[in-house]
């Protein structure tokens, strides 16, 4: 067994001037292009990525815009519903108080249709009874369409104040109007009659009106005494229309 | 004689201890096959670096082996008695 | 048939003698040399099939060493790589009629051991102080420190062993092959060699990597710079 021990020297030096070689004209350059190779792979990941990031950002910005977009159209749509709404409701309302007035309109032209129609039928009521009066009277003795009125009139201008009744038949006769043409007789009486109450002679012109119905009607020039069915009725009639 | 025995003595020892040193090496190296067969047959997509793994380890057990045959060859042509 | 241990130096360089594997070696070098000039010289980030293969090998040790090592590989890629590539066309070198592998004779393989030795305490000592790397040797207690020390030479010497066995034993073998029968027969046996030769080469590299680990220690791994410092 010979260990030469100049050859394992020698094989030292050798070994380590070869890894220095290497070292110096292999692995140095080798290792240098991969790290510039992975250097350049991370520069383009990191552009890739930024750009990834940037259209992600465009992404998101479109999609707000579209929400945006869409937040404006659902608040317009939701304006346009609320104005029609308040339109509708106006709409109606006008359409209500039109309704209501023309309601109201109707029933006052009913009313007064109503109204006319009971004044209407008060009045051929009132014009029936008249009528009836004027048949009714007719059964009963000529004398009791003047004669049974003398005495009221006379107590009607007994009411009257002084001075009318002083004044009464100054100017002439006493315009009267009777229901019919009276008698001689009752003309005599009613002439009698008025004179007594006035306290003086008093001269009276009859005019007949059959309009009276029954009575008699006293014209001066400053009083008018009615004794009379015609203003009997007029007045029931004006009492029961005050009754409605 | 006395270097006839020594020569003798010397082939028997490298004869004896190349024989007794493969027996190790060789149950050592067929159990190690035989488990990476298992593993493979268990995992075939496996099969690259079990049988890169298998090679060197098989060179590390050979190199018991090989230990017994360096002896062999140190008693056979480096005995310091020859 | 010739002793595979012994060697006959080929001439003198005035007292020195120069053995048949030194000048093998001193052939490998410059072949390595020539290699890597004209691999290296035209390097681009695009790369061509050469440049392809080269960082191939690169990326694969650096990967090897960081599995290892849980460290940078920057600082013991030229180192490992080295190995690798030397004990491997070393070995291969067997190929070219006439030529004996360098690392089939002791002393080339003891020189190898020797670098990855003087390594190992370097990188321990430059990592950890000098007081730090000695205090390894009282891991896990004083009491481990004799056979600490015993470990650190004998695992030199298993290395030394391991590879001048594998590659001597081959071309021993291929030799006395020859010698029985000359013809074709010793091919599959050469093949046998180009796979053994190598797998040493691989197991030489990532042993030179453990032992390195081990004097370094698992430290924590610091953060992973961009740019991967290329000068050891």
């Amino acid at each position: 067994m010979n260990f030469d021990w100049w050859t394992l020297a020698l094989q030292t030096i050798n070994v380590v001037v070869l890894l220095w070689i290497l070292a110096r004209f292999l692995f140095r350059p080798v290792a240098r292009i991969i790290s510039e190779r992975q250097d350049a792979a991370h520069a383009a990941l990191d552009a890739a990525q930024a750009a990834q990031a940037e259209a992600r950002a465009a992404r998101d910005a479109a999609r707000a815009e579209a929400e945006t977009i869409q937040q404006q159209h659902a608040e317009q749509l939701a304006q346009a519903r609320a104005e029609a709404e308040r339109e509708k409701k106006r709409l109606l309302a006008d359409t209500q108080t039109a309704l209501e007035k023309t309601r109201a309109e109707t029933r006052a032209e009913l009313d007064q249709m109503r109204q006319a129609e009971a004044q209407d039928m008060a009045r051929q009521a009132g014009a029936l009874a008249i009528d009836m009066a004027g048949r009714l009277l007719a059964r009963l003795p000529e004398s009791a369409r003047i004669g049974g009125f003398i005495e009221g009139l006379a107590e009607a201008v007994a009411a009257l104040p002084e001075t009318v009744r002083s004044s009464m038949g100054e100017a002439g006769p006493l315009s009267l109007r009777a229901a019919r043409a009276p008698t001689e007789e009752e003309t005599a009486r009613i002439r009698a009659r008025l004179s007594e109450v006035l306290g003086r002679e008093v001269e009276i012109a009859v005019t007949p009106d059959t309009d009276l119905i029954a009575g008699l009607e006293l014209d001066a020039p400053t009083a008018i005494v009615r004794n009379h069915f015609r203003a009997d009725f007029e007045r029931i009639r004006e009492e029961l229309a005050a009754d409605e | 004689m006395t270097d006839n025995l020594i020569q003798i003595v010397s082939i028997l020892a490298a004869a004896i201890a190349v024989s007794f040193g493969a027996i190790g090496p060789a149950l050592a190296e067929g159990r190690a096959v035989a488990a990476a067969m298992d593993a493979i047959a268990r995992q075939p997509e496996a099969a690259g670096t079990l049988s890169r793994t298998l090679f060197v380890g098989l060179a590390m057990i050979e190199t018991m082996a090989i230990y017994t045959l360096v002896i062999a060859l140190l008693v056979l042509f480096a005995n310091p008695f020859v | 048939m010739d002793n595979p241990l012994s060697l006959a130096p080929l001439f003198h360089l005035g007292p020195v003698p120069i053995t048949a594997p030194v000048v093998v070696t001193w052939g490998l070098i410059a072949v390595l040399s020539l290699f890597a000039l004209v691999s290296t010289r035209k390097l681009s980030l695009r790369p061509g099939k050469t440049q392809t293969v080269l960082e191939l090998f690169v990326s694969t040790i650096d990967a090897q060493v960081r599995e290892t090592m849980n460290r940078e590989p920057a600082p013991f890629r030229p180192l490992v790589g080295t190995i690798f590539l030397f004990v491997l066309v070393a070995n291969w070198s067997s190929l070219i009629p006439g030529v004996e592998p360098p690392t089939a004779h002791l002393e080339t393989d003891a020189a190898l051991a020797l670098v990855v030795f003087a390594a190992t305490i370097g990188f321990g000592i430059a990592t950890r102080g000098i007081k730090g790397y000695l205090a390894t040797f009282a891991e896990p207690s004083w009491v481990m420190i004799p056979l600490n020390i015993v470990e650190q030479i004998t695992r030199t010497f298993s290395l030394i062993v391991r590879l001048f066995g594998n590659i001597m034993s081959g071309v021993f073998v291929v030799g006395i092959i020859l010698s029985l029968a000359g013809l074709f027969v010793p091919i599959p046996l050469m093949a046998l060699d180009l796979l053994t030769g190598a797998v040493q080469a691989y197991i030489f590299a990532v042993l030179a990597t453990v032992f390195i680990g081990a004097a370094v220690g698992d430290a924590p791994r610091p953060e992973r710079p961009k740019k991967e410092d290329t000068v050891p």
